[in-house]
C-alpha cells in the first residue's frame, strides 16, 4: 500500500517535471515581441520564421525586441532582464542574442549571453550596428531586423570557425566606387599638376643665381661665437581619444539576476 | 687708341687661332701648333713690331654723329686692307671680309689688362649638341620649334668678369624651438622650448664673378656658373684670337653690390647651418660686414647661340669651360594640356586599381 503509493508519487513526480520541460520548450516565448507595433502581421510573420529558422539551425536564439517604454530602465538593463526572465537561450550557458529597439528615445541596445558574448566582439557589434542602423534610422524596420538576423547567422558560422568577427579580422565593407573613384581623380590631379608645373618651371633655366655658396674658400669658416640660449618653455594639454577597438575581444557585466551579459547600444 | 693685332703663323704666314681641344695655337691652313708659352714670347716680338706699325686709322665720316662716332671703332684689317667695324668694346672679332681672327690691342693695355682668363676647353660642335641635348626630354617643347630651328649664330665669347674676394663677419640671432612630446592615460603633452641662438664668426669668399659686360644679360651670365678658377691662366691676347671678345664696360664699382648681394646670402646659409637640433629656426637679426679685398679682372669663355622664333629671340649660353648649358625654352600650351589631362587620368587610374587590390 505504502508502495504503491510511492511508486505513484514518483510517477507524478516525474510526469509533473517532465511536462514543466515540454512546457519549456514548447512554451518558450517568441522569438520576435513587437511591443512597439512598428511590424505589420506578415512582415512580423516573416521576420519570424527567419529568426526561428536561423536560431534552430544555429542552436542560439536571435532575439528581436521593440518597445514604447523602457520603464525607467536603462536600454541595457532592460536588454538583459527581458533576456533573463524570458529564459532566452540554448544549452546551459543560454547561448544568444537579443536586439531591443526602445521607441521612447530611440535606443538601441544588443544584449549577447553565453556563446554569444564569444560570438559578438565589441568591434563586431559597432561593425553589425553600422549594417542595420541606416534601415533603423529611415524606419525600414523589417529591413533592418532581416539584415540583422542574417549577419548574427554570419557572426555565429564565423565564431565557429574559431575565431570571432573582431577588429582585425571584420568582414570587408562594399568596395565604394564611388568614393574611391572621387579620391582617386583628386590625388591624380594633384600629382598631375604637381609634375606638369615641375616640367613646365624646368623649360626656364636663366636664373639669378641667389648666393655664392660655390665660391666659399675651403675650411675658411670659423665660428667664434656659439651660443644657446634657453629663454622659456610651455605646455599644451589636449584630451586623448579613447581607443575602445584597439584591444579587441568582448566586454562583460553583471545583469540584475546575476548572469553575465555582453553588448552595445546606441540611437537611432 | 686701338691697334689692331692679327697671330700670323710663322710657318706659312696665315691667320692663327686658339685651338680649345689642343689647348694650344693651331695654324688652320698648315697644321702647325704652337705653344701658348711660345706665342708669350712671339707675342712680345710682335708688339715691337707694332710700333713701325701704326698706319692704323679711325676712319669715322663727317656724317656720323658725334655720340654713334663715340660707341664706333673701325679698323684695317691687317691681311687684306678691309675695314673692320666694332663698338668700343669690341676687343677680338675676326675680319668681315677675310675671315682672319683679330685682337684689338688696345682694349687690354695699361688698366684695361686683365689679370687672367679661363682658356676656351669645348668648342662651336660641343656647343650645337649640347642645344640638342637641351632640346631632349623636354615634351611641352613646340615640334615646330625644335624642327625648324636655325641657330642664327654660335659665337664663342670672352666675356669679362671681375671676380672679388671678400671676409664676411657675420653675428647673426635665431629665435629657435624644440617640441617634445608625451602622453598618459588621459591627455597628450606638447612642450614648447624657445631658444636664442647667437652665432658669430667669418668666412672667406674667392673670386665670386660679376658680370662685367653690359652687352650680356646678367641672370643668363649667372646661370652657367660656376668657372672653375683652378684651370685660369696668366692673360695672353693670344687666346683670344679666333673668338669674340670684349672689354669691361661696367666697372669693378659698380659690380661689387652685386658679389656683396650673393656673399650676404651665403654667409647667412652658412651660419644658419650650425644652428641644428631645433624644430623650427628664424634669423631675428643679422649683421654682416663685408671686407673686400681687391678685385680682379677676368675673361671666362662662353658660347652664344641665338635663334628666332615667331619674332622672339631665344639665347642660349653655354659655359665654355664646363659644358654648363642654359637657355629658357618656349612652352607649347596644347602640350600641356595634353600632359596635364593625360597624367591625371593615368595616376587616377592606377590609385583607383592600388585602392581596388588593397581593399581586395
Amino acid at each position: 500500500m505504502k508502495k504503491r503509493f510511492m511508486a505513484a508519487l514518483l510517477i507524478a513526480i516525474l510526469c509533473l517535471s517532465f511536462g514543466m520541460v515540454v512546457c519549456a520548450t514548447e512554451g518558450k516565448s517568441p522569438r520576435l515581441v513587437d511591443f512597439a507595433d512598428i511590424l505589420t502581421e506578415s512582415e512580423e510573420e516573416g521576420l519570424l520564421t527567419i529568426l526561428d529558422e536561423i536560431s534552430e539551425r544555429q542552436q542560439f536564439d536571435i532575439v528581436v525586441v521593440t518597445t514604447n517604454t523602457l520603464d525607467g530602465k536603462s536600454p541595457m538593463t532592460y536588454a538583459d532582464d527581458y533576456y533573463d526572465e524570458n529564459d532566452y537561450g540554448f544549452g546551459a550557458e543560454k547561448d544568444g542574442v537579443l536586439l531591443l529597439v526602445s521607441m521612447e528615445d530611440r535606443d538601441w541596445w544588443i544584449s549577447t549571453a553565453g556563446y554569444g558574448i564569444t560570438v559578438f566582439t565589441d568591434t563586431g557589434i559597432t561593425y553589425l550596428s553600422e549594417q542595420f542602423l541606416p534601415q533603423l534610422g529611415d524606419g525600414n524596420y523589417e529591413e533592418a531586423f532581416t539584415r540583422f538576423a542574417y549577419l548574427c547567422d554570419e557572426f555565429i558560422t564565423q565564431a565557429q570557425t574559431g575565431e570571432s568577427y573582431d577588429s582585425s579580422t571584420l568582414p570587408k565593407a562594399p568596395f565604394s566606387v564611388g568614393y574611391h573613384l572621387s579620391r582617386a581623380l583628386l590625388i591624380g590631379l594633384l600629382i598631375a599638376v604637381i609634375v606638369t608645373a615641375t616640367m613646365r618651371y624646368n623649360m626656364k633655366s636663366v636664373r639669378f643665381q641667389p648666393a655664392a655658396s660655390a665660391y666659399i674658400k675651403s675650411g675658411s669658416m670659423n665660428v667664434t661665437e656659439k651660443r644657446d640660449l634657453f629663454l622659456y618653455s610651455h605646455v599644451d594639454r589636449t584630451v586623448r581619444q579613447k581607443s575602445s577597438s584597439s584591444g579587441g575581444g568582448s566586454s562583460t557585466h553583471t545583469s540584475s539576476s546575476g548572469k553575465s551579459h555582453g553588448g552595445g547600444g546606441g540611437k537611432f | 687708341m686701338a691697334e689692331l693685332k692679327e697671330y700670323k703663323c710663322p710657318c706659312c704666314g696665315g691667320a692663327i687661332a686658339f685651338d680649345s681641344s689642343i689647348q694650344k695655337m693651331k695654324c688652320p691652313f698648315c697644321d702647325t701648333e704652337f705653344e701658348m708659352e711660345t706665342l708669350a714670347g712671339y707675342d712680345d716680338e710682335l708688339k715691337n713690331e707694332q710700333a713701325d706699325q701704326m698706319d692704323w686709322n679711325i676712319s669715322a665720316s663727317s656724317e656720323w654723329q658725334s655720340d654713334e662716332m663715340d660707341k664706333l671703332r673701325t679698323y684695317v684689317c691687317k691681311s687684306c686692307g678691309g675695314e673692320i667695324v666694332g663698338d668700343e668694346n669690341t676687343a677680338a672679332t675676326s675680319c668681315p671680309y677675310c675671315g682672319n681672327p683679330v685682337v684689338m690691342m688696345g682694349q687690354f693695355s695699361g688698366a684695361l689688362k686683365p689679370d687672367y682668363v679661363i682658356p676656351f676647353k669645348l668648342d662651336k660642335k660641343a656647343a650645337k649638341e649640347a642645344l640638342n641635348k637641351h632640346y631632349k626630354n623636354k615634351p611641352f617643347l613646340p615640334k615646330v620649334f625644335k624642327d625648324q630651328n636655325h641657330i642664327d649664330e654660335v659665337k664663342g665669347i670672352y666675356v669679362p668678369f671681375w671676380l672679388f674676394d671678400a671676409k664676411a663677419e657675420a653675428n647673426i640671432r635665431y629665435r629657435a624651438t624644440k617640441v617634445r612630446s608625451w602622453s598618459d592615460s588621459n591627455y597628450h603633452y606638447t612642450k614648447t622650448s624657445h631658444y636664442a641662438v647667437m652665432r658669430g664668426g667669418t668666412i672667406d669668399f674667392e673670386r665670386v664673378p660679376v658680370d662685367g659686360s653690359s652687352k650680356m644679360p646678367d641672370d643668363l651670365m649667372e646661370s652657367i656658373e660656376p668657372f672653375q678658377f683652378s684651370e685660369a691662366v696668366d692673360f695672353q691676347t693670344a687666346y683670344l684670337a679666333g673668338y669674340l671678345a670684349d672689354k669691361y664696360d661696367v666697372d669693378a664699382k659698380q659690380s661689387i653690390e652685386r658679389a656683396n648681394e650673393r656673399i650676404k646670402k651665403s654667409t647667412q646659409d652658412s651660419f644658419a647651418g650650425t644652428v641644428q637640433g631645433y624644430v623650427s629656426v628664424i634669423p631675428e637679426s643679422t649683421s654682416v660686414r663685408l671686407h673686400n679685398g681687391e678685385a680682379k679682372y677676368a675673361l671666362y669663355p662662353v658660347w652664344i647661340l641665338n635663334t628666332t622664333w615667331k619674332n622672339n629671340k631665344y639665347v642660349f649660353a653655354m659655359n665654355g669651360q664646363t659644358g654648363k648649358f642654359v637657355g629658357n625654352l618656349p612652352v607649347d600650351n596644347g602640350a600641356f594640356i595634353r600632359w596635364l589631362f593625360g597624367l591625371w587620368g593615368v595616376i587616377s587610374a592606377v590609385v583607383f586599381g592600388i585602392s581596388y587590390l588593397l581593399w581586395l
